[in-house]
């Protein structure tokens, strides 16, 4: 009977077209969505080549240490190029600030420099910080030499001084003696966490799956309740049937969305595969044990009871970051009970965790809180089970 | 009458999921506002950096923190790795620079050191990598020659004090007009999933089996039935986008009362008669409610994601935004987008928004013949 039944619930589930729907293909079809919007962000962050004019009037031509700098930073061979620079007159370059062309540009006068933008920004600020870069050494060599003259008696040849200390103070600005080493992880992909809340999405809308399974041998919900109930069958073999079943369905989900999302959207889940299986092993019977629940608590229509899965999976995976990375880490921070207890969030964080962090104990802290959350919901649903019995109903 | 109030019945039903998606507009309304302030001078972008100093705060050493707190937005996180690193990841923090210990010890005396530093990888830490850079180079170069901590001290301040005049050409006020783009380009989702899927219901709800026969056999004839429910589904999109629009009155501010504003309410104007049209088509393909969630939500997140409305469209490739002009929210958007470069407003400049605009008018004419096709057909059906 246990058998019959299992493979019944199997049947009866994988025929309901919009439960699969919801469950199987929607995420998967959310993945493909997230993928789209998000691949290209992170390349976009990074600092590209700024656009630039430069007025070619005399007072830059003359200027050597301009003339220079410039060259250096929109050479197009340059691995530190910074710099797209068209060099026009006045006219033009209003012209071309004026269809955004370029980002701003840069005018030079006998004693003053000025920078003309459209807008604020992050390109506009680094336009005008090279700028102010360039000026440095200039300022430097003055203010040594203004030091150094104080030192030496007048009879030096001041030319080839001046000439011995610039190319001198070029050489030192050039050989930093401190390095900045750079002690960053390589994982700092963010995006990643979006493909994670959908893991957890997914895991916690498969408890749609046990809750449909569960309420076909309720008799106080459905008529095949009813009819399931009046059969000399335990109720043990029933439900465990019916919670083993829709597991396997839910497990089948996961598998393809881990599938097409590593193999095919390329989302890095780290090495350990192993940990990743374990992980949503659990989460999938975090889902089940939410669904199980929701099934036995409420007395109401399977309709409604879909609905109050969807409305909490949802309110879940947007404190975990779904529908803005910064939530999950605004509530991680403020509020980190919240996330302590949100199922969501304990499959999300336990994946980034896998991702970002070398050591392994907030990963098993999230393991072992999704077993705590699964094995209470699964109590009060057994207690509310037993020994159920109706005269009449 | 009677099929007015039995619109109105369903939609009171309902209400729950129109109210949903508009305190989800709302929500996110709001939680973008929170980030900027307006202004027209000339401010300087600033990272987001961290330092975590483990040499004597005085010297050289608080004259560097000086510097970069000076260029920088403090951050508050609590000291310990892990939240820290938190904060890298989520962005809260752009640069973390560590100085080491005895730093001010080891640089005067000319040692090489080392400082390390952890960071995001995009714009804002580049320009943290410059400014920490350009203090370390210029210090290290006066410590070469002067041998008075005070006085290199001076003399960095001297060499790093800002001279570069600044002009700021832009007379628009863009922190605001972004917001406004923001939170229309944002009501594209709740336009398409709230209004779109209610309509679709209502119509499955009339499309009934059960429910035409019954509205068939009655007195009401079919033309001034179907009449009624196209004057109320109209009348319901034409309120809810009223009710937009004003929630972007108070949520925006000013800027909407500006010549910008009007055509932020213009342009949303008819995309909500083109999703209204969308609705008819969807309704009238599938009588089952369940698929028609389903299709709804598709489509709706589908053209959110893909033309921009949750993440901008500078943000997307360039591939995803080509495939995203067969639908008209990319044109929405865009219209959007374009309004908030728009300096002065006159045909020229306005004819790629008035483009925009006829495309989506096309798209409306195009649902409505489509579902004129697929409701004759129906009808012959039946």
């Amino acid at each position: 009977m246990f058998y019959h039944n299992f493979k019944y619930t199997i049947k009866t589930l994988l025929k309901d077209r919009a439960l699969i729907f919801w469950t199987l293909a929607f995420p998967l079809i959310l993945g493909t969505l997230f993928n789209m919007a998000f691949s290209d962000i992170e390349n976009k962050e990074k600092l590209e080549i700024i656009d630039i004019a430069i007025i070619d009037n005399t007072y830059f031509t003359k200027n050597e240490i301009y003339k220079e700098t410039f060259l250096h930073l929109g050479n197009k061979n340059n691995k530190d190029r910074l710099f797209n620079i068209k060099y026009v007159d006045e006219e033009q370059a209003k012209k071309l600030l004026a269809k955004k062309r370029v980002t701003g540009y840069l005018k030079l006068e006998e004693n003053s420099k000025k920078v003309v933008i459209a807008q604020n920004g992050i390109n506009e600020t680094i336009f005008k910080y090279v700028t102010e870069e360039i000026n440095e050494q200039e300022k430097i060599i003055k203010s040594i030499l203004e030091y150094k003259l104080k030192d030496i008696n007048s009879s030096i040849n001041l030319d080839k001084f001046y000439n011995d200390l610039y190319k001198n103070i070029k050489e030192t600005m050039n050989n930093n003696r401190i390095q900045i080493k750079d002690i960053s992880s390589n994982n700092l992909s963010y995006t990643m966490i979006e493909f994670y809340t959908l893991i957890a999405m997914t895991c916690l809308y498969g408890g749609i799956l046990g809750m449909v399974a569960i309420s076909k041998n309720l008799a106080n919900i459905s008529s095949i309740g009813k009819r399931v109930s009046i059969s000399p069958v335990s109720k043990k073999k029933l439900i465990l049937s019916s919670i083993l079943a829709s597991y396997i369905v839910q497990v089948i989900g996961i598998i393809l969305l881990f599938i097409y999302t590593n193999i095919i959207l390329k989302i890095d889940y780290g090495n350990d595969y192993l940990l990743v299986i374990l992980l949503s092993l659990v989460g999938t019977f975090a889902g089940l044990c939410l669904g199980t629940f929701i099934a036995c608590i409420f007395k109401l229509g399977e309709n409604t009871k879909t609905g109050i899965i969807i409305a909490l999976t949802m309110f879940f995976c947007f404190l975990s970051g779904m529908m803005g990375i910064t939530m999950k880490y605004i509530i991680d921070k403020n509020i980190p009970l919240l996330n302590k207890i949100n199922p969501a969030n304990m499959i999300t964080d336990g994946f980034y965790s896998l991702y970002y962090y070398d050591t392994k104990t907030r990963f098993y802290f999230n393991v072992i809180s999704l077993l705590l959350f699964s094995i209470i919901l699964l109590s009060i649903s057994i207690l509310s089970l037993r020994r159920q019995k109706y005269d009449n109903i | 009458m009677t099929t007015f109030k039995a619109f109105l019945k369903v939609l009171n039903k309902n209400k729950f999921i129109v109210i949903m998606y508009t305190a989800i507009l709302v929500f996110f309304g709001v939680f973008n506002m929170q980030t900027s302030d307006n202004s027209i001078g000339y401010i300087s972008t600033k990272p987001d950096i961290l330092i975590i100093n483990n040499d004597e705060n005085k010297g050289l050493t608080k004259d560097l923190i000086n510097y970069i707190e000076k260029n920088s937005n403090k951050v508050d996180i609590k000291n310990d790795e892990a939240s820290i690193n938190d904060a890298l990841f989520y962005r809260d923090v752009n640069y973390i620079i560590y100085i080491p210990k005895d730093f001010r010890k080891d640089f005067l005396k000319g040692n090489d050191t080392q400082i390390e530093i952890k960071k995001t990888g995009d714009y804002q830490s580049s320009l943290a990598d410059m400014i920490l850079e350009r203090y370390l180079k210029v210090a290290s170069t006066y410590n070469e020659v002067i041998k008075d901590e005070n006085l290199i001290i001076k003399n960095i301040n001297n060499t790093l004090k800002d001279e570069t005049e600044i002009e700021l050409t832009s007379t628009v006020d863009k922190n605001a007009l972004d917001k406004a783009a923001y939170y229309y380009n944002f009501a594209n989702y709740s336009i398409l999933a709230g209004c779109v899927y209610i309509i679709c219901i209502i119509l499955s709800s009339f499309n009934n089996n059960m429910i035409r026969k019954r509205t068939i056999i009655s007195s009401t004839s079919s033309r001034s039935f179907n009449r009624t429910l196209l004057i109320a589904n109209s009348l319901f999109a034409i309120t809810l986008w009223l009710f937009y629009v004003i929630l972007s009155f108070i949520l925006v501010g000013n800027i909407m009362f500006t010549i910008s504003g009007l055509f932020f309410i213009l342009n949303s104007l008819v995309f909500s008669i083109c999703a209204l049209t969308l609705a008819f088509l969807i309704g009238n393909i599938s009588n089952n409610k369940n698929a028609l969630n389903g299709i709804v939500n598709v489509i709706a997140l589908g053209s959110s994601f893909l033309c921009g409305a949750f993440v901008p469209t500078e943000y997307l490739p360039d591939l995803v935004l080509k495939i995203a002009h067969v639908l008209p929210s990319y044109y929405f958007i865009n219209t959007n987008n374009l309004l908030t470069k728009i300096e002065k407003f006159n045909l020229i400049s306005l004819k790629p928004v008035l483009i925009n605009i006829a495309i989506i008018l096309v798209f409306t004419i195009i649902f409505i013949v489509l579902t004129n096709i697929i409701f004759k057909r129906k009808n012959k059906l039946s």
